[in-house]
């Protein structure tokens, strides 16, 4: 910077002196010496054509790369190491793109054990990779090859890789890492070592886009006059002075605390509840709310909610007010619903809020509703379906046995691949590989509506937190939003370059996040349907999506069973949680948000503490280093049944759900 | 190049009629192929992870395929996992075995069991935090019991439609079998040569120890019902002395159920329900077969032997229980070893014997059955007592006191063994009646002048063919105690000398109980009677 401003010092002189000769020998100078400094190893290695390639080259050139990388300083060798899987990559793909299809094999053979460790599954997906046309065709291998990875090393890495480069004479390898990678160099000290798990994810659009996407601006914050403020309200009124009244309120809390013990009494007066219609945002009148200080921004929704009925409303107060602060002390108590006799035929399952109805979805087709709350007193049943089902013709009373436990919902033509119940339990919603999505009352035991929209099997569908509008995803790469009186989705997000899996809401509805087997996760603007965030850093495909009900977290399980919690507002990993040994198939956060449980095929829930870790990340934003791994509360494993389903209530009771499985 | 290899195209091109496909072809096909199969199998994986799958089934690959708007392949769809089958003679080649069905036997088969229906059932994973161990649960952390595990209590009931014993799977076909086909011999036919050959294969077979558990609750569920079946209980203590005979079983966890059932054909108060039942002779067995397991397993179970002995030992002293539980105890612990003899029976053997006179007089027993069972026991006590003796004397050879006349004596003695055996057996054959009358009526000249030595003598020779054949063959003791006094039993003229020579026998064994402390003298003394005089009698008396 010095420098510089003298230069200019310099020449403002010479001109105010008129010294022309002078002045222009300066530049001349000074733009050969800017020229030298430009001319990086990189622009050379541009220059050099890739002349005599043989298929010997690459093997030649990535086994000496390869031991040079290895037996370089200790230091700097971690980042040198990333350089390799590039390398690898993109050698084997040239050989087979030139028809050298055997040597590629043979390449790929003798070096795959290296990057197994780390990409085993893109390593799957490429083996099979063995003619050109494969690789046009091979939507992973072509975008592999358009886009360019780019690698952070620090200055003394980048040199001592440059220095080899140069020496070696390699000029397969030169090319290919001109080509393929973009160096990012940093000064000063090389990075940690477990900053190492900077992974190369495929991504549609360049490094550097997905870096802007992660910049738009994201209001996490809560929306405005929800329940809990109210309820802070309410009771703050309630201190003051309407006494009577909170003693009625006090007498109904340990009635319904009685009610939550025999659980699903409560689902029962839920049920009573007249379907609720959608009308504008203007239902409630907003209040001034001075009095509440909060620590999460408060935002308007984008949509337009529906209304919450009054009676709803008091029930969902009164289990706030006798919701149980979970903590790392305080462990929730967890009630399983284990399905049994399935013959492996159950995809899928999900709990209402209040634990008393229990969905599953089947690979034939049907979904399976069971009520908990008339299992405990199977004599009453009967007598209470007669009521209940008089008209309902998909309610199959089982003449062989008299009763059946079950309400059964048949309409599909493939096997249902998610169920959910809606915010208050009154609707069920299903996918299909039929690809379509159908709405299934639980008062009426009837199907609703029919919506038709994907054109591959869908994978997961989610109602948002205030109901009437949900999201799905499928296999045909997009996730939708729809809301319950359309037939036609309302918006349709598309981007991911694989399957998206799993879908889940924000907590002020204002967004969706999805998960993908392109092993990414990201978060999607429901009112512009605009993707503003992606998060890399899964290495297989993401199985499971929760978020923080403060809205500032989410958690993402994957197929290896590695869960990672997210900040949206950075769009960086907090922490990776390590100890799940297969899929994780649920995730679920206590309703204060302290606590996360996640449920995997490794037949265990467990609980992990998340305050610990999110307090560090507020802290110390930035050091997110190996300190703040979040702990590992509990593991609670289950008699050889594979967790599908976590659900906690709104009183913090959590419900799980599984298939036992004799074969685990 | 590619892992599908040549062949495999040409085969396939043939199976579906193409004969032609030339080389070329099918090498560039075989990349192809394999691209395609990778392919579908990277949907299959997909369709089982959205079915919350961890193993990889014929729908899944279905399921991919029509999403690739490729026919499904019909016949392989199945609830189950695939059982594959390695191919003899290659190392990663396998196969599904898919049998041929007859369709007769489709439509004959009884239709089968409608498979149970979906069902949920709910229980508490964990009271604020903690697992509540309850069946349900995993069985990790039993250590706390929860207060309150009501709810899951009632709604049991539909879980133990799913949940089995997982041992019952581990039996093999064979086993069963076997199993059925051994207590089928056992219940039935325990008389066959057959029994004796399954016998033979209980006590060397290899295979059997999955089966242990269920011999083992055969055995005890028999033994508890057919008390009155002499030839059942009988068989069923051969088959227990089979199995542990058996090198290859690992019986030790079963003892504690096996030994009740032993213990109880030993010492139940009756044991068949026929007169002609020689149930002695199965107590004598089974004492046995008590002593063996102890002797076994003493070192593995420290309170194996206690516990057998205290049983017995109550059985003894507990003077309302039968004469014939007297007698199985005393054969049990005299099975157990003279020291167990020496320390349990001896001491309580004065009053025992008090207790037994009035069943074995004959003026005070009308009933011949008691009377014959009051001998039987009295015998067994002669026995159990020389035996004990007969130690005694072999642990301190040194102590003979006159060693000189022993020796002389023993020449004697082994010279007279042989004849005097085949007295004794003829003696059987006539009822006995010189032998009862020398033993009666050696006591009477014998006593007066001699003082112990000569008591001992008389109680010897009170059943001179038993005594003596004890010390010279334990192992048929017992045989011939039996056979002798069944002789002396069926001799109503007897029972008046035998009372008499009862008293003596009583004095000598208090004298030996009083002498307690005294042993090594005593017992050199008593021994050196036993060793040396008992043969005399005979021998004078034969010669």
């Amino acid at each position: 910077m010095e420098d510089e401003e003298i230069e200019k010092m310099v020449i403002a002189y010479l001109k105010k002196k008129g010294f022309k000769q002078t002045e222009l020998a300066l530049q001349e100078e000074q733009s050969k010496s800017s020229f030298a400094s430009q001319t990086d190893p990189d622009k050379q290695i541009l220059s050099v054509t890739e002349s005599e390639s043989g298929p010997a080259q690459y093997q030649d050139g990535y086994s000496k790369l390869r031991s040079w990388t290895y037996s370089s300083l200790d230091l700097y060798k971690h980042e040198l190491l990333r350089v390799l899987y590039p390398v690898f990559i993109h050698c084997f793909m040239d050989l087979v793109a030139k028809g050298h299809t055997q040597e590629a094999r043979a390449f790929f053979n003798s070096f795959r054990e290296d990057h197994e460790l780390m990409h085993l599954r893109d390593l799957q997906k490429l083996e099979g990779v063995l003619s050109p046309s494969h690789l046009e065709e091979m939507e992973f291998a072509h975008s592999l090859r358009q886009s360019k990875i780019s690698i952070k090393m620090c200055q003394y890495s980048y040199e001592l890789l440059v220095q080899y480069l140069q020496k070696s004479q390699s000029i397969t390898i030169l090319g290919i890492i001109n080509e393929h990678i973009n160096f990012e160099v940093s000064p000063g000290q090389p990075s940690t070592i477990s900053d190492d798990a900077d992974v190369v994810t495929l991504l549609g659009s360049s490094q550097d886009t997905s870096k802007l996407i992660n910049q738009k601006e994201i209001r996490w914050g809560l929306l405005e006059d929800s329940l809990e403020e109210r309820l802070e309200k309410a009771g703050a009124l309630m201190s003051d002075s309407e006494k009577p009244e909170g003693e009625t309120k006090e007498g109904e809390v340990e009635e319904n605390k009685k009610k939550s013990v025999d659980g699903g009494k409560q689902g029962a007066s839920v049920k009573k509840l007249k379907k609720d219609k959608v009308v504008g945002t203007t239902g409630k009148s907003i209040r001034s709310e001075t009095n509440i200080v909060s620590m999460a921004p408060r935002v308007k929704p984008e949509l337009s909610l529906p209304e919450i009925p009054t009676e709803v409303e008091h029930s969902i107060l009164e289990d706030l007010r006798n919701r149980v602060q979970l903590g790392s002390l305080a462990l929730p108590s967890v009630s399983f619903y284990t399905f049994i006799n399935t013959h492996n035929g159950l995809n899928c399952s999900s709990i209402s809020h209040d634990g008393s109805l229990v969905a599953g979805g089947f690979s034939d087709s049907s979904v399976k509703v069971w009520d908990m709350s008339k299992i405990g007193q199977q004599s009453d049943t009967s007598i209470m379906q007669g009521e209940n089902d008089s008209a309902s013709i998909e309610h199959l009373m089982g003449p062989e046995d008299g009763k059946r436990s079950y309400t059964l919902f048949q309409g599909h033509a493939g096997p249902v691949y998610s169920v959910k119940f809606s915010p208050l339990g009154d609707f069920i919603l299903s996918s299909s590989a039929d690809s379509t999505i159908r709405l299934w009352s639980t008062k009426l035991n009837a199907n609703l509506v029919c919506y038709k929209g994907h054109n591959y099997p869908v994978w997961d569908v989610q109602f948002s937190p205030v109901g009437h509008y949900f999201a799905s995803s499928s296999h045909d790469r997009t996730a939708r939003i729809w809301s319950m009186d359309r037939i036609q989705p309302l918006r349709i997000m598309a981007g991911h370059l694989s399957d998206v899996d799993c879908v889940q809401w924000h907590a002020n509805c204002n967004y969706i996040a999805t998960g993908s087997s392109d092993k990414t996760v990201r978060l999607w603007d429901v009112q512009s349907g605009e993707c503003v965030r992606i998060f890399i850093g899964h290495r297989s495909m993401v199985l499971s999506l929760a978020m923080s009900p403060d809205g500032r977290y989410m958690t993402s399980g994957d197929e290896d069973g590695m869960i990672m919690m997210w900040d949206l507002s950075s769009g960086r990993c907090v922490t990776p949680l390590m100890g799940h040994t297969s899929c994780v198939w649920t995730l679920a956060f206590s309703r204060e948000g302290s606590l996360l449980a996640s449920g995997s095929a490794d037949c265990t829930v467990k609980l992990w503490d998340v305050t610990a870790s999110t307090k560090v990340a507020r802290t110390e934003e930035n050091k997110s280093g190996a300190m703040n791994r979040l702990r590992s509360l509990k593991t609670l494993p289950t008699r050889s049944t594979p967790v599908y389903t976590l659900q906690f209530s709104r009183r913090n009771l959590l419900f799980a759900a599984g298939v036992l499985s004799k074969g685990v | 190049m590619s892992i599908v290899p040549k062949e495999t195209i040409e085969v396939i091109a043939q199976s579906i009629g193409i004969n032609n496909l030339s080389p070329d072809v099918a090498l560039a096909l075989a990349p192809d192929v394999e691209y395609r199969v990778r392919e579908i199998m990277q949907e299959a994986i997909k369709c089982m992870r959205h079915s919350k799958r961890t193993t990889l089934t014929a729908d899944d690959v279905d399921s991919a395929l029509s999403l690739r708007n490729v026919e499904p392949i019909y016949g392989f769809a199945s609830g189950d996992p695939l059982r594959f089958k390695r191919a003899v003679g290659h190392k990663d080649l396998f196969y599904i075995d898919d049998k041929d069905v007859e369709f007769k036997d489709v439509i004959d088969a009884p239709l089968p069991k409608a498979p149970l229906d979906t069902a949920v059932v709910a229980h508490w994973l964990a009271i604020e935090g903690v697992q509540p161990a309850i069946p349900e649960n995993a069985p990790v952390e039993a250590l706390v019991a929860p207060s309150d595990n009501k709810k899951p209590e009632h709604k049991e009931d539909g879980l133990p439609v799913d949940i089995k014993l997982p041992v019952k799977h581990v039996l093999s076909r064979e086993l069963q079998l076997y199993f059925d086909k051994i207590t089928e011999l056992t219940v039935n036919k325990s008389d066959s040569v057959l029994f004796k050959e399954a016998l033979q294969s209980l006590a060397t077979d290899s295979g059997l120890h999955p089966l242990v558990p269920y011999f083992t609750y055969f055995v005890a569920d028999e033994v508890t019902r057919g008390l009155n079946d002499f030839s059942l209980l009988f068989a069923l203590m051969r088959v227990v002395r089979s199995l542990l005979q058996n090198p290859h079983i690992h019986i030790e966890p079963y003892l504690h159920q096996l030994m009740p059932s032993v213990i109880t054909c030993l010492v139940a108060k009756r044991l068949g329900n026929r007169f002609s039942d020689n149930h002695w002779e199965l107590r004598n067995f089974t004492a046995d077969l008590v002593a063996s397991i102890c002797k076994r397993f003493g070192h593995v179970y420290h309170n194996l032997q206690p516990r057998v002995t205290r049983t017995l030992l109550h059985a003894f002293l507990d003077p309302t229980k039968a004469l014939t539980q007297h007698y199985g105890a005393i054969q049990g612990l005299a099975a157990l070893g003279p020291s167990v003899v020496r320390l349990l029976l001896l001491p309580n053997l004065e009053p025992y014997l008090q207790l037994l006179e009035p069943e074995i007089l004959l003026e005070k027993q009308k009933n011949e059955m008691k009377r014959h069972e009051a001998w039987r026991v009295y015998g067994a006590l002669q026995c159990a007592a020389g035996k004990c003796m007969y130690d005694r004397l072999k642990m301190f050879p040194g102590l003979l006191a006159p060693p000189a006349r022993a020796v002389s004596r023993t020449n004697g003695r082994v010279i007279m063994t042989t004849p005097n055996k085949r007295k004794a057996g003829k003696d059987d054959m006539m009822q006995q009646p010189p032998v009862k009358k020398i033993a009666t009526d050696g006591p009477m000249g014998i006593v007066p002048p001699i003082s112990l030595p000569a008591n001992m003598q008389g109680t010897v020779d009170g059943f001179p063919a038993a005594s003596g054949q004890s010390n010279l063959g334990p192992s048929s003791s017992v045989q011939v105690t039996n056979d002798s006094i069944s002789g002396s039993s069926g001799k109503r003229e007897d029972d008046g000398r035998a009372a008499k020579m009862l008293t003596v026998l009583s004095q000598a064994w208090k004298e030996d109980v009083d002498a307690g402390h005294l042993l090594a003298s005593l017992f050199e003394l008593f021994g050196e009677s036993m060793f040396s005089f008992t043969p005399r009698p005979e021998l004078s008396f034969f010669l």
